[in-house]
């Protein structure tokens, strides 16, 4: 209990739970509509409900089906996955500033990805979303590894051992990428993260990836509420923490991968969703989790969309806005000392 | 609070012994960098084209070919390494570079956001290339005051510091990558290339440029280091033996953004120089003040010459940009650095 | 000491080693139930370890502790949770963890996976945060308390784990001399009134007489005495077990024997 206190008395928000959880859904709704019909070429509700249900091959149809609808799918699908797998490395490691991006798992998810496909030739999606979670998990032991090894876990710390390991896994994915230039373009966006142009298999692949590492989340809730206290008093409630540990490690691994399969490394986004879902339910994971998978799936959306007007009409790449609003969240937390 | 260990130099062979070891690998290294190539060019033919002999095929191939690389690669890790040297001590803060503080994405944006506001619709220039290390040195002491701006009262502490500045750069990286795209297609592909370190694509203009940017602020930060305070005093301290710490702070941090905007302008992105280089040279001559800074310019140009060797050797015909193989290197010795126990750590 | 209370708690041969440090050292040592007992010593004679392995937080190299004469390696860490409620030194949780959201914690170890919160949960909540005094503190953040006020939602926490046994483990250190009193009147309310068997770590050895009705002198790992605090506080024992001179007279206003320390010469 040594951090200074900045935080407020009380919460911020004081609507009941469940009306929270309405106006979510609503936003939710209205993003992935926004997705639907804003961008390069702008269409209307009546074009959407026709393309998907009554495709008559005109463009609009085929824009909508064929591009809108997967990036549409994939952004929330990816923001959810990255927003409940950032709530319980920021819980486990009790950090704040911990997220799968500044603890290297995206970086090292990617650079799984690319050895996947360069050095052993898996080309199946199913393969490479594996590829990507166990390079998740695989970077997870490590960097928790070298920083509780190396004199304790400070926060910061860890995050810098993550951050340089990110670095590092960056560097070996630009050699190999670089060296294999017949696969570098199909691969570039392992690089960093996109949601446009991907095929909507894709989503259909990442989806039970990502159900199996939230139904281990949600059912860990309880567990991950008490593990917030310190060891002795959560092993003193009955918490097995080493399994607790274990099993969150996994959730956290199949959904980083997940997400990295289907988008890319998106950078920042497991760092600032967990805040905000904080703000708005508490910290009780029943809660936490699922504000963070609805925060989590607007967020990108809005940023997806948000891509395609930044640069108009050039589309910008979704994971540098995200980084651009997650760095800016990272240099509040810093300032106002909430890590 | 003291930031390093006092290392006696080397038994027998002390601080000037060791620099003039440093320099001739440095000449050796130098020369056969330019020596190797397609055709191997024997040392002493290269040495004999630079005072201004030779024949007239070898001429051609060391001066136009090879020398622009190597030298600009000396150059620019030269300029880096002495830029990391000044900001760790400043900053008593042995985990403190260029690369960390946010420096090098900001000139990388000043950079990109030069090439994006200033070409027109053929893709081409539309003001000198002269002017491209002004907007790196802009955009490197943007990023490395806002880093300090924003970090206030918090950056003395090592970690808490080096972590305004990743967010910082993150920033940068990311208005970088957007940029990219606004500006001309075709520079995209080789911004790409030249953020991550490429010093094969250099040509003699570009060197002279940099030598001039690079050597009137390497000679003012060798002067202005003479007042590097000793590791161990604090700011009032400082203060009260006549030193006005804010002020010459700013000074420095100036200097060393100059120094890596300079290099980076024209080399690229090679950041772990500015960290690895300095602590070899405490490693060789211990807290010797103009030994480290020569020491730490020399191994500097040794590391990226190398690098940029390494690369030839190993990875032709593909260019692996040096900022690759120095982060392979570099970024497993600063996690060295962080597990290490001592009081930099927490 | 009452003879004919049974013990709740049994510590039987109890070594626990570090490395190769010895720290407890074939300890046998039975805690009444329903009374209050107080492990006192000095720096590094093993209470802590020893609150701690009752809590089985560690296990022992050799030895049994038995919990109503049922071995407690026998017992599922969430079993155990109901039974034994332990409150370490320095607990720690998110600043910005409400003061209802810590007391909820203390019902983990009765909520199965699949049926999280039941009315019961609810009534044990509510009823620690009143018998602590928290319950208008309830939507506060735990960092923005005070120390006397944190405290006592620790001990909301583990009230409302509704354990019979409920250790704490220096649970009065960083308060100041109104709020040590608070807490210790808590807990030995919990005991009168709900028949609680509390199982104290104490520093100081004033507070510990004051309130122990088993008191118990831990010295390099093993038990020096244990009884009645009449019986231990006396002045050749003192200085054997805590190295210390003192002068013992009674405490005019509890009656009960208190200790002035001081040095010869």
């Amino acid at each position: 209990m040594s951090i200074a206190v900045t935080a407020p008395r009380y919460r911020s928000l004081v609507m009941p739970r469940s009306a929270i959880y309405g106006l979510l859904l609503a936003l939710l709704a209205l993003a992935w509509l926004a997705s639907m019909t804003l961008g390069y070429r702008l269409y209307g509700l009546d074009q959407v409900w026709a393309a998907l249900f009554a495709n008559d091959g005109t463009e609009a149809a085929t824009v909508i089906a064929g591009l809108r609808l997967p990036r549409a799918l994939i952004a929330p699908l990816a923001g959810a996955a990255l927003g409940v797998a950032g709530a319980m490395v920021q819980t486990l490691s009790r950090n704040r500033i911990a997220s799968p991006d500044t603890l290297g798992l995206n970086a090292g998810a990617s650079l799984a990805v690319v050895v996947a496909t360069i050095v052993f030739g898996v080309q199946s999606l199913v393969g490479l979303s594996l590829a990507a979670a166990f390079g998740a998990l695989a970077t997870a032991v490590v960097v928790f590894g070298v920083a509780a090894g190396a004199g304790g876990l400070s926060p910061l710390k860890i995050v810098l051992v993550g951050v340089t390991f990110a670095s590092l896994a960056h560097a070996a994915v630009e050699i190999l990428l670089t060296s294999n230039e017949a696969q570098l373009q199909q691969l570039l966006f392992w690089l960093s993260g996109a949601f446009v142009d991907r095929p909507i298999s894709l989503f259909f692949n990442g989806l039970p990836v990502v159900l199996v590492g939230a139904a281990i989340a949600f059912a860990l809730a309880s567990s991950l509420d008490a593990a917030q206290a310190d060891d002795s008093t959560a092993a003193g409630l009955g918490v097995p923490l080493a399994a607790v540990r274990g099993a969150a490690f996994v959730s956290v691994s199949l959904l980083t991968g997940a997400a990295v399969s289907m988008a890319g490394p998106v950078a920042f986004v497991g760092l600032v969703v967990p805040h905000m879902a904080r703000r708005l339910v508490g910290l009780q994971h029943r809660h936490q989790l699922t504000a963070a998978a609805l925060t989590g799936a607007i967020y990108t959306t809005l940023a997806d969309v948000a891509a395609r007007f930044v640069i108009y009409p050039v589309e910008a790449p979704v994971g540098a806005i995200t980084a651009v609003v997650g760095a800016i969240a990272l240099l509040v937390l810093l300032r106002r000392r909430l890590a | 609070m003291t930031y390093m260990t006092y290392r006696p130099a080397r038994a027998g062979i002390g601080p000037i012994g060791v620099t003039a070891l440093v320099a001739a690998i440095f000449v050796l290294l130098f020369l056969a960098g330019i020596g190797f190539g397609s055709t191997w060019i024997p040392l002493e033919h290269v040495a004999h084209v630079l005072f201004g002999g030779g024949d007239k095929t070898e001429r051609l191939v060391v001066l136009q070919l090879r020398l622009p690389r190597v030298a600009a690669a000396a150059i620019a890790g030269g300029a880096i390494a002495f830029a990391g040297y000044l900001l760790q001590r400043i900053t008593r803060n042995e985990l403190a570079s260029p690369g960390v503080l946010g420096v090098v994405d900001g000139a990388a944006l000043g950079v990109v956001l030069f090439m994006a506001i200033f070409s027109n619709e053929t893709n081409s220039l539309i003001v000198s290339v002269a002017w491209q290390p002004l907007a790196a040195a802009l955009g490197a002491i943007s990023a490395i005051g806002l880093v300090f701006l924003l970090s206030g009262q918090q950056a003395s502490t090592a970690i808490r510091l080096l972590l305004f500045g990743i967010a910082v750069a993150a920033v940068c990286k990311a208005l970088t990558t957007i940029f990219m795209l606004v500006g001309p297609i075709y520079q995209a592909s080789q911004a790409a290339r030249w953020l991550a370190g490429a010093v094969n694509t250099i040509n003699v203009t570009e060197i002279q440029l940099m030598l001039l940017v690079l050597v009137p602020t390497g000679i003012v930060a060798a002067i202005a280091a003479r007042h590097l305070p000793p590791a161990d005093l604090d700011d009032t301290s400082s203060r009260s033996i006549g030193l006005n710490l804010p002020a010459y702070r700013i000074l420095i941090f100036f200097l060393a953004a100059l120094l890596t905007a300079g290099a980076v302008a024209f080399a690229g992105g090679v950041s772990f120089i500015g960290l690895l280089a300095p602590h070899m040279a405490r490693l060789l001559v211990g807290r010797a003040r103009a030994a480290g800074i020569a020491v730490s310019i020399l191994l500097g140009a040794i590391i990226l010459i190398g690098a940029d060797l390494l690369i030839r050797v190993a990875f032709a015909p593909t260019e692996v940009p040096a900022g690759t193989v120095t982060a392979l290197i570099g970024a497993p010795y600063f996690l060295y650095l962080l597990m290490r126990k001592d009081k930099n750590n927490g | 000491m009452d003879d004919l209370a049974a013990n709740r708690i049994e510590v039987k041969g109890l070594t626990m080693a570090y490395g190769g440090d010895v720290v407890l050292d074939a300890l046998n040592l039975p805690i009444p139930a329903g009374r209050i007992t107080v492990l006192a010593g000095p720096n590094g004679c093993g209470k802590s370890t020893l609150l701690r392995a009752i809590r089985r937080l560690h296990a022992p190299q050799s030895g049994q502790i038995l919990l109503d004469a049922e071995d407690i390696t026998r017992l599922g860490s969430k079993a155990l949770g109901r039974r034994i409620g332990l409150l370490p030194q320095s607990p720690s949780a998110p600043l910005d963890m409400n003061v209802e959201e810590l007391v909820r914690l203390g019902r983990y170890p009765h909520q199965a996976m699949l049926q999280p919160w039941s009315p019961q949960d609810d009534e044990a909540v509510s009823r620690a945060m009143a018998g602590t005094g928290v319950e208008a503190l309830r939507r506060r953040r735990i960092g923005s308390l005070s120390g006397g006020q944190l405290q006592r939602a620790w001990i909301a926490m583990v009230l409302a784990q509704d354990t019979d046994v409920i250790c704490l483990d220096e649970p009065v250190n960083h308060l100041d001399m109104a709020h040590q009193l608070d807490c210790l009147e808590l807990v030995a309310r919990l005991n009168r009134d709900e028949g609680k068997t509390i199982v104290l770590v104490l520093h100081d050895l004033n507070l510990a007489a004051r309130y122990a009705d088993n008191l118990v002198f831990v010295a390099s790992g093993r038990i020096r005495e244990a009884g009645n605090p009449e019986l231990l506080m006396r002045a050749d024992l003192i200085a054997e077990v805590f190295n210390t001179d003192a002068h013992i007279i009674t405490d005019p206003i509890h009656g009960r024997p208190m200790c002035i320390p001081f040095r010869k010469g």
